[in-house]
């Protein structure tokens, strides 16, 4: 991955990250609904991992890894 | 304390007095700005059965033998438990038999082209029994939590652990989180007497993460995350005629979320980007979308996109070569080839009150054509799949 694309991709973070507003309490309650959950569902996410984890190369990302298994 | 809130609509409807309990819990539990930052007020009870299917090859592919490859059923169980005002519990216990065959080595075909050769005519049989326990302790403005798990198959043993901690700030608009996990695995082969094969071996695998998360607006938040794992010990595949890779691995990977709900749609859009990089010389990328279409307040569809590409690793051959020293990284195993994958699923999600059921299916498939990357040789054997879920919580 160039230089430059690490870069584009972190001033599209800057952007969104400059583009945040004050948020009151009182104005949270989508973001609080259980479908806006950065893993709505802890059994499907943990099943797809693993599935990947087993037949692609790749893993890893927002948690640390767990216990490794035979399938890979 | 959730439940109050979860939906938003209604929340700019309800009373002055029931706006400053709803302003006072509302801060605590965020899930879309962090992962855990309120205990659970309920016990829940998860339970999942699926069935994963890999399509069977062609007689192009695998000239010789049985063409079924992996048939897989998977049961996982959760319990989550608040423990007191302040603590919570978590028990995931997960159970895997499969049957089927898998790629032994590669070869060249009549046609120039390369072809694999599937392990034993009977195929393979296994059983993969896995436990953790994990607990949380809650504090103002944070969280600290650790688990400990256990796995073992016929011929596979891991023991691992993790501690994570995250803490808000910002009036609880940010937050970050840093983990560690720590995993020792054991690896025995079954036959090896007969194969020829290492007789046991080990590996270890530490990982460390951070993550930031931020809400944007009301509407939208976002979270961008790194992972660096390392892993040392035998990392070949035991089970392939020749398959000899170095004992070191480096794994790099950066990963991007952005949540975004529709009013009027009734909706929630869920977008994750990933890149990755290890020193085998594979990057990847991996990018998936999914839709959370809700229906008055009890039924939601999700529809889901994922695309993956990785390029090859430095090592990787379609064709094996006996010829070269055993001294040399050589590895057929199509994981490491180049090669792109699309997936698409859907969700159904009934909720029945203190009971929510879920059925989702979803198709897989891989295949060189779909690589982003430059394919100097391609794979056979990648996989396509099948697979079927059927799930149930309840809370109580």
């Amino acid at each position: 991955m160039s230089i430059i694309r690490v870069l584009g991709l972190l001033s599209l973070c800057a952007c969104l990250l400059s583009s945040c507003t004050e948020v009151r309490a009182w104005e949270r309650g989508y973001l609080a609904r259980d479908e806006m959950a950065w893993e709505a569902d802890p059994l499907e996410s943990a099943l797809n991992d693993h599935i990947f984890f087993s037949k692609e190369a790749s893993s890893g990302g927002n948690s640390a890894a767990g216990g490794g298994c035979g399938c890979n | 304390m959730r439940l109050q809130l979860a939906d938003g609509a209604k929340l700019v409807k309800i009373s002055t007095s029931r706006s400053l309990i709803a302003l006072s819990t509302t801060a605590m539990a965020l899930p879309g700005i962090a992962s855990a930052d309120a205990p659970p007020t309920q016990h829940t009870v998860s339970y999942k059965i699926s069935n994963y299917k890999e399509d069977d090859l062609s007689r192009r592919e695998a000239p010789f033998g049985d063409l079924d490859r992996y048939d897989i059923d998977v049961h996982q169980f959760q319990l989550v438990s608040p423990v007191g005002r302040n603590m919570s519990l978590q028990v995931d216990a997960n159970y895997e038999s499969l049957s089927g065959a898998s790629p032994w080595f590669t070869s060249t075909g009549l046609d120039g082209q390369p072809v694999v050769n599937l392990s034993g005519a009977s195929g393979i049989r296994d059983r993969r029994s896995e436990i953790s326990v994990g607990s949380r302790y809650y504090l103002s403005n944070g969280s600290l939590g650790g688990n400990l798990g256990y796995s073992e198959e016929d011929d596979y043993r891991a023991i691992y652990f993790g501690l994570n901690g995250e803490r808000s700030f910002n009036n609880d608009l940010s937050t970050v989180s840093l983990g560690f996990s720590y995993s020792s695995d054991d690896i025995f082969p079954t036959d090896a007497q007969v194969f020829n094969r290492v007789k046991k071996e080990d590996k270890q695998s530490s990982s460390i993460f951070l993550s930031f998360s931020q809400v944007i607006n009301p509407l939208s938040s976002f979270q961008s995350a790194v992972s660096i794992t390392e892993q040392s010990g035998f990392l070949s595949d035991p089970y392939k005629l020749r398959d000899i890779r170095p004992e070191d691995k480096t794994q790099f990977a950066w990963s991007n979320s952005y949540r975004h709900f529709f009013i009027a749609a009734d909706a929630a859009w869920h977008l994750n980007y990933r890149y990755y990089h290890d020193d085998f010389g594979i990057s990847s990328h991996t990018t998936d979308m999914s839709w959370h279409q809700n229906f008055a307040d009890s039924f939601q569809v999700i529809p889901s996109l994922r695309y993956y590409s990785q390029s090859a690793a430095d090592f990787f051959t379609n064709v094996d070569n006996f010829l070269n020293p055993v001294s040399e990284y050589q590895s057929s195993d199509y994981r490491l080839s180049a090669f792109g994958a699309l997936s698409g699923g859907i969700s159904f999600v009934a909720d029945l009150g203190e009971w929510t059921a879920t059925l989702t299916t979803e198709r897989y498939m891989a295949n060189e054509k779909y690589s982003a990357y430059k394919v100097t040789q391609a794979s056979t054997a990648l996989v396509k799949y099948y697979r079927v879920s059927l799930g149930f919580a309840y809370s109580f």
